[in-house]
């Protein structure tokens, strides 16, 4: 076991210098000789061999470092004399521990961990409202932001960035490679207080001519793709069409705003666009602030509204309703994760008290075989304060040995869950195993070491020692008191384990009711590929269409593919962008809200199976100039024009549209598509012609006959064969879309499930434990009972009555704080409520069922015994 | 009077020169093994038995085979004395305890 080597390393560090230079590496070669030797003789030897070898450490550093407390030495021997029961309390306590620590360190990351910006607490994240859109937080508007920065006051500076990352394609030695670049305004370092390690950032006047002049790149691109080459300040560099000249390399680990950041590039906007409606109606800027020296975020907030309602008068075609606000950097990078860590880290605290309860039990066992010891020790002399000082030390030592294993645990486990999946953890926020987790889980552990303790600790001052002594020489059979204290504990654990188990259900059956929905588009069989066509070499419109007929045709004349087609954005992954519009023919006054906006080909719906519900797809005598045509699906249908036909009805994209708008005839209805996840409901969406409304980039959806991942070689060479120096940005099979929509609802599942198990399992044991117990002390009786013709069901009968009783106010205990406590789901469960009756039937009935059965098998056991035997032996 | 342990450690080296892991297996084959000490509580002993003149280390390798990196101990003039001395009380204790029926009598061959 690596892990018991690791510890005894840290335990050697314990002891006095001279020790360690001289035996610290034979020890350890030693250690790891027995261990290879044990682990050959199976897991229970290996894990046998772990905990004397730890418990022989501690205590040797207690001999060599004289003067530790005796308890501490009594404590360690107790470990070394009873090494199963020390590695049971010490695994149970290792399980909630490590799951807390788990849990801790991805909220360390999150809501503790310093960002990795100057001053990061002065940042605040600023953000557009519009109460009739349901827009909260949303993207800004560039004129707006200017505003802002400039008529505020409460700032040092306002910057801003798109979310999403350009792919540009750069081409060395005929190799074509893609870069994520940023667009970014020039003063989007200085207001981070990110320098750059070689040469410079940007300046505020490059956030106006300087796209196509300078570019800055991230410290991983540097060093993996051009060597590290010192030199490349100064460089230029064709990136896309453009020359750039590299002013700079940021310092190792800036990647912000995105995990994929390879290069930043000014917006690039020119000084005119402010004077232009669409630079205040289009909203696609994310704002960031630092607030200016001594100035609070409520008076920002208070002189940013002020400005805000001054642009609704001055703005009225744009700004009527829009509001604006702001909150720290640190809430909006965790905005999406907060709920379901929160809930996690509650689960993995009714956990650690399941796991505690669990040990406290055993250890009560453990007291009640050693209350004779105590008694002895107390008849001679050991006041009952220090009896309970040394059972305290003893749990403190195993709590702390059990904290050691679960931040080990924990650690491990929380960093290949990261691996695993994406936690969202992004370039700003970062796992580390720091002080605080460290010290989080060990303070955790003293408080359990503490809460399983004091109950044995207490029973011994509790106990009468006339009593216990005079009880004769059977070990010491725990008299009514503490099998109450057992009883409670049971009924506990069971509670807790109850709680857990229904949070776990419910979120099971919401993960299940999503799994079920119907997307609304085929998901086997379809694979998509993402490239942009480069604009240097296809700068005509005609180009590009040319380019996608032919790429269409070539795949479609493989009998490996069906049918291809193209979407600017795959469904199940976000939306693009959305606007108003207006019908023809429609009042002045009535508008139609956030309509979402994507381009299609009729590939696209036929691959994907999406149904023509009425009119017609596109087809070949839709022609790039117009007239210009659309489909809409069934929400947009239902939504805006209910009772009327909306084929052959012509919209614009206006809030007072004129005959100078843009005219759209809908030809068609098509099946709704889920553009967010399964669990969000369609909205209404139009579909453009991708012929008529063209981008350099998309994603092109093959059917295919065989597994669709395995047809990727033969797209990628069928691409290169029409345009070498055309990489392909991103390939996904729609299934892995599918699944990854639902990516984060399956790892808050998976946790909830497996904390659900081992809590299931937790009061299983600790119902055994007890029930067994009770068999065993009553041994005697039941002899008498069977030897005097009861039946074995009679038997039975009497010791299910007492270890069910304690199940049941666990049962009941634990239903009502379920039906309290499931509530804080509710946000994150789909199509089920959290006091669901069939979820709470399921589950106590399979707690009552578990429990049930730990109780009937020592009951059980009891009347298979031979009287005739008991009888003697006691 | 020295520790079982110590005596034990003596007796493993009484033959031949081992190195840490070769007195625990030694020990292993004398007693079974659950009764061989912990790492921990080995070094603990042969620290304070280098200490007090007992064993040394030793420079020769018992074979090629051995690994060389590995330190060897050896019992002293003082360790091989103290191991005689302790062996005689010992079997006049076990002569003992064999006079008064706790142990059967001897069988020699």
């Amino acid at each position: 076991m690596r892990l018991t080597e690791w510890l005894l390393g840290a335990v050697l560090r314990l002891a006095p210098r001279w020790f360690t230079d001289r035996y610290g590496d034979e020890f350890l070669d030693t250690h790891r000789a027995r261990a290879d030797q044990a682990a050959r003789s199976g897991p229970v030897a290996a894990a046998r061999l772990s905990v004397r070898e730890l418990a022989g450490g501690l205590w040797a550093i207690a001999r060599l470092r004289a003067g530790v407390p005796q308890e501490f030495r009594f404590a360690l021997r107790v470990l070394w004399r009873k090494p199963g029961y020390a590695a049971s309390c010490i695994a149970v306590l290792a399980l909630g521990i490590g799951a807390n620590t788990a849990i801790f360190s991805a909220v360390n990351a999150f809501f503790f961990r310093p960002l990795p910006f100057a001053d990061a607490q002065r940042l605040v994240m600023l953000y557009e409202t519009n109460p009739e859109f349901g827009w909260t937080g949303g993207l800004a508007a560039p004129a707006n932001v200017l505003d802002w920065r400039e008529q505020v006051g409460a700032f040092a500076d306002v910057a801003m960035y798109t979310e999403f990352l350009n792919r540009v394609t750069y081409v060395r030695d005929g190799e074509p490679a893609l870069f994520g670049a940023a667009s970014v305004s020039g003063n989007f370092f200085s207001v981070l207080g990110a320098r750059a390690a070689l040469g410079r950032t940007f300046t505020w006047e490059e956030t106006w001519q300087g796209r196509d002049a300078v570019v800055v790149l991230s410290h991983d691109l540097w060093a993996t793709y051009f060597g590290a080459d010192p030199a490349i300040v100064g460089r230029t560099l064709q990136i896309g069409i453009q020359n750039l000249e590299v002013v700079g390399v940021m310092a190792p680990g800036f990647t912000f705003p995105n995990d994929e950041t390879q290069l930043w590039q000014p917006l690039g906007w020119a000084q005119e666009n402010r004077r232009e409606v669409w630079f205040r109606r289009a909203h696609w800027v994310r704002p960031i602030a630092r607030l200016a020296p001594g100035v609070t975020r409520q008076e920002a907030d208070a002189r940013l509204q002020a400005v805000v309602g001054r642009l609704q008068v001055d703005y009225p075609q744009t700004n009527r309703v829009m509001g604006a606000g702001m909150m720290p950097l640190r809430s909006f990078l965790i905005r999406e994760v907060r709920k379901p860590l929160l809930i996690l880290l509650g689960a993995v605290g009714l956990l650690l008290l399941l796991a505690c309860a669990n040990v406290a039990n055993l250890s009560l066992v453990r007291a009640a075989e050693r209350s004779q010891e105590m008694a002895v020790r107390q008849a001679l002399g050991a006041g009952p304060v220090r009896v309970a000082r040394l059972v305290l030390t003893e749990s403190l030592v195993m709590a702390v040995l059990g904290g050691v294993v679960g931040l080990g645990l924990g650690w491990t486990g929380v960093r290949a869950a990261a691996e695993l999946t994406s936690l969202g953890i992004t370039g700003a926020t970062s796992l580390a195993l720091d002080a605080r987790v460290v010290g989080f889980s060990l303070v955790v552990a003293v408080a359990s070491g503490i809460l399983f303790g004091l109950v044995p600790a207490l029973r011994p001052a509790g106990a009468g020692l006339h009593g216990t002594l005079s009880e004769g020489g059977r070990g010491g059979s725990p008299g009514a008191a503490s099998h109450r204290t057992a009883g409670t504990l049971v009924a506990i654990e069971v509670a807790l384990a109850l709680l857990l188990a229904v949070g776990a259900g419910l979120m099971l059956r919401s993960f299940w009711l999503t799994r079920q929905v119907d997307p609304g588009f085929r998901r086997d069989g379809v694979l998509a590929v993402q490239f942009t066509v480069p604009s240097s070499r296809y700068q005509e419109r005609d180009n590009v269409l040319a380019f996608y007929d032919r790429l269409a045709e070539t795949l479609e004349a493989r009998q490996e593919i069906e049918r291809a087609g193209v979407i600017g954005q795959l469904p199940l992954t976000g939306t693009s962008w959305s606007s108003v519009f207006q019908a023809r023919g429609w009042p002045p006054e009535r508008v139609g809200h956030e309509i979402l906006h994507r381009r299609a080909d009729r590939g696209y719906f036929e691959a994907l199976d999406i149904p023509l519900v009425r009119g017609r797809l596109f087809d070949p005598s839709d022609r790039p100039d117009g007239p210009f045509v659309v489909l809409i699906n069934e929400t947009f249908a239902r939504d805006h024009f209910p009772g009327e036909d909306p084929v052959g009805q012509r919209i614009a994209y206006d809030r007072a549209a004129t005959d100078s708008s843009t005219w759209y005839e809908i030809i068609g209805i098509v099946g709704d598509q889920h553009q967010v996840s399964p669990s969000l409901p369609p909205r209404a969406e139009v579909f453009e012609n991708r012929n008529q409304d063209w981008r350099r980039t998309n994603w092109v959806v093959i059917r295919t006959r065989a597994e669709p991942a395995s047809e990727l070689p033969l797209v990628r060479s069928l691409l290169r064969e029409l345009d070498p120096l055309i990489p392909i940005a991103q390939a996904r099979t729609l299934q892995d879309v599918w699944r990854d929509s639902m990516a984060r609802e399956q790892f808050v599942l998976t946790l909830l499930s497996v904390f659900g198990g081992v809590a299931l399992l937790l009061a299983a044991v600790g119902v055994y434990g007890v029930a067994a117990q009770a068999a065993r002390q009553r041994t005697r009786e039941i002899g008498i009972r069977v030897a005097l013709g009861a039946a074995g069901s009679d038997v039975i009968r009497l010791m299910l009555r007492r270890s069910l009783g304690m199940v049941g106010l666990g049962l009941g205990t634990g239903l009502a704080a379920a039906l309290v406590g499931s509530r804080v789901l509710s946000t994150v469960l789909y199509g089920v409520a959290p006091h669901d009756p069939v979820t709470l039937a399921a589950t106590v009935t399979l707690l009552a069922a578990a429990a049930g059965l730990a109780c009937y098998l020592p009951a059980w056991r009891a009347t298979r015994m031979d009287p005739v035997r008991t009888l003697r032996e006691s | 009077m020295i520790t079982p342990l110590t005596y034990q450690i003596l007796l493993t080296l009484a033959s031949a020169d081992a190195h840490g892991y070769g007195i625990i297996k030694e020990i292993e084959e004398q007693t079974g093994a659950s009764s061989a000490p912990t790492t921990g509580a080995l070094y603990l002993a042969l620290q304070r038995m280098e200490n007090e003149g007992l064993i040394e280390e030793s420079l020769r390798r018992p074979g090629p085979e051995d690994d060389q990196r590995r330190r060897y101990y050896r019992l002293t003039r003082r360790g091989r004395a103290t191991a005689r001395e302790e062996s005689a009380r010992l079997a006049a204790l076990v002569a003992v305890a064999r006079r008064k029926n706790l142990l059967p009598a001897r069988v020699d061959a």
